[in-house]
């Protein structure tokens, strides 16, 4: 679906941004870009969706150089979920979604209510301005903007940013479900929960370049000390030991009146993105 | 392509309402009308200057009412040093002699031709009248045409301005770069919207301040001089909104335009001040030409409407620059 190789970009003569940038993005693939801010995520992005030109390198999506692709119908197949929720707040939630999909083929469309719906908006503010709304009930509205044309190829930057616990996890069920119906989705974000739990493949990215790229299991383990953590009372004294899995074939290898809890010590996705790049995600 | 166009054509429309530029553009024609009608046409009379006349033989008794008769020498320079921009009339030696605080010369000249003007009345000064205006028309073309080129130039450029100024704040037009939409369409949407509204506003302006009959004969000329005046305008407001971060910024634009584009224009064609190059002056060119559409003589220099074509084309060109450039913005 997306074949990138040696992408450059450069803001004006001395800020370049994108130093070579290479990987593909596989049909129906749920794939995360991750990495700070200012490392190039949105710029990447950008360049894909066509509103950046300029680049150097070549990219392609839909077996077609992106310098020829961005054509009406590749906007039609595509859905682009921004990072803040653009909406017109003079006009309803509903408005702005019979605004947006004016441009695309009835054919194309889904329901408007139905979509709404799906995504848990609240029904009753659905004819009030935008301007009234929550941060998570706008970014619920965008979300509904960005899958109205049924798009084929789906590019979300932080799709759960300003939504509350129990709305991260429906817009990942909803990502989920994009998947399953054979869309692909290019994931821009520095939510590391996010890409755990949803990316086949994740590629971190800093100061322009991709420090590695792999499923987020196989970062994991690559780099996994294989150890856990055990917390035991013996002779009444709560204790803890942190020993090598392969040490526990054999049982609990140290005298113990009783286990209390056993923690195996995986790095997360978050450690390892600070162990690549040498940076945290803020 | 059309149902495009339509869509944004409504959701500029809607916008518009929202912000109140009609029913501001509403409340201008209806304090322009007022004042044309019950301001400038009652209480503007033929006074430019003041005149002072010291005529202590009586040589001048038929000389205008305009002119206000003085006693003595020292009550002449005792008006003039009040009034500096009067001009007194020294005819106590039986011959009118100028004075007048000198300041400019073709102005000192004007002052001067003006007040000799007023001794005598209905006389040689009189000129042979040409063409179907009558005073109270030519009054009221004036001011409407002046009014009308303020109301594009100021309320209209601003009006255009704060529009984008909006959908640049809400983030919206980067929406629009995703979309499968051609993009000169969203400038030319709210191109039209601004230019439907002022030919509205032009045509509204002639009926009600010239009067429908008259109208009817320039109309079409008046409408083609406020469309070139419209889309440039259209296209400056636009290049300003997408160029400057905010509206604090437009602000101070917006002051050093609306002075550059109006100040020179109104000094030049309504006083005797002309600068010598006035005649680069674009909007000069185009104000002159509305005036002249006004007066029932439209421009028909082919190289005039080359010249506005050329302008509209060019400032479209560096919008659309502008606008790929916001959407593009870093961050």
């Amino acid at each position: 679906m997306i074949e990138v190789k040696d992408l450059t970009f450069s803001y004006g003569k001395d800020k370049q941004v994108l130093h070579g940038l290479n990987f593909t993005v596989g049909d129906g693939e749920i794939f995360g870009f991750l990495g700070p801010n200012g490392s190039g995520k949105s710029t990447t992005q950008k360049i894909l969706t066509g509103i950046l030109k300029g680049h150097g390198g070549c990219a392609t999506l839909f077996g077609q150089d992106i310098s020829r692709v961005h054509t009406q119908d590749f906007f039609q197949r595509i859905g682009v979920l921004f990072e803040f929720p653009y909406l017109y707040a003079n006009l309803s939630a509903i408005d702005n979604l019979k605004y947006f999909s004016s441009f695309y083929p009835a054919k194309r469309l889904r329901d408007i209510g139905e979509i709404l719906e799906k995504l848990e908006f609240k029904m009753d503010f659905s004819k009030k301005p935008v301007s009234s709304y929550s941060k998570g009930m706008r970014q619920r509205v965008s979300m509904a903007r960005s899958l109205i044309n049924n798009p084929e190829l789906l590019f979300l930057d932080e799709p759960t940013s300003g939504l509350d616990p129990s709305g991260a996890v429906l817009f990942r069920r909803i990502i989920e479900e994009e998947r399953k119906k054979g869309t692909t989705v290019f994931l821009t974000t520095h939510n590391m929960l996010d890409a755990d739990l949803l990316c086949d493949r994740v590629a971190f990215i800093t100061n322009g370049t991709i420090a590695a790229l792999d499923t987020p299991k196989r970062l994991k383990e690559q780099n996994s000390s294989h150890l856990v953590l055990i917390e035991y009372l013996y002779q009444g004294i709560r204790k803890e030991k942190e020993i090598e899995t392969a040490n526990l074939e054999g049982g609990i290898p140290f005298p113990h009146d009783e286990i209390i809890s056993i923690h195996s010590r995986e790095p997360s996705l978050e450690d390892m993105f600070i162990q690549y790049t040498g940076r945290g995600l803020c | 392509m059309w149902k495009n166009f339509c869509s944004l054509l409504k959701k500029d429309f809607q916008i518009m309402v929202d912000g109140k530029f009609f029913l501001i553009s509403l409340g201008s024609l209806i304090l322009y009308t007022l004042f044309i009608n019950f301001g400038y046409i009652r209480f503007v009379n033929d006074r430019l200057y003041n005149v002072y006349l010291y005529d202590p033989c009586g040589a001048f008794e038929q000389a205008d009412k305009l002119i206000h008769p003085v006693e003595s020498m020292e009550e002449l320079n005792a008006a003039l040093s009040t009034d500096t921009n009067g001009v007194g009339i020294d005819a106590s030696l039986g011959v009118p002699e100028i004075i007048l605080y000198v300041g400019k010369e073709k102005v000192d000249h004007h002052r001067a031709d003006y007040a000799l003007s007023l001794l005598q009345p209905g006389g040689k000064y009189t000129a042979r009248i040409t063409g179907t205006n009558t005073k109270e028309l030519k009054q009221r073309k004036e001011m409407c045409c002046e009014l009308l080129f303020i109301e594009i130039v100021a309320v209209g450029f601003l009006g255009i301005a704060s529009v984008l100024f909006k959908e640049k704040q809400m983030g919206v037009i980067r929406v629009h770069g995703v979309l499968p939409l051609e993009m000169s369409l969203f400038l030319l949407s709210k191109m039209t919207i601004f230019l439907l509204s002022d030919l509205i506003f032009a045509a509204l302006m002639a009926v009600l301040n010239i009067g429908p009959w008259v109208t009817a004969g320039i109309l079409p000329a008046v409408l083609l001089q406020t469309a070139i005046l419209s889309l440039l305008m259209a296209l400056t407001g636009l290049g300003c909104a997408m160029l400057l971060n905010d509206f604090r910024q437009f602000s101070l634009a917006y002051l050093v335009i609306a002075f550059f584009v109006s100040v020179p224009v109104f000094f030049s064609a309504n006083t005797s001040v002309k600068m010598a190059w006035i005649d680069w002056h674009p909007f000069y060119q185009i104000y002159m030409g509305l005036k002249n559409a006004c007066f029932g003589t439209p421009v028909i220099n082919p190289a005039y409407y080359i010249r506005c074509v050329c302008g509209i084309i060019f400032l479209f060109l560096i919008v659309q620059a502008a606008f790929r450039r916001e959407m593009g913005k870093e961050g």
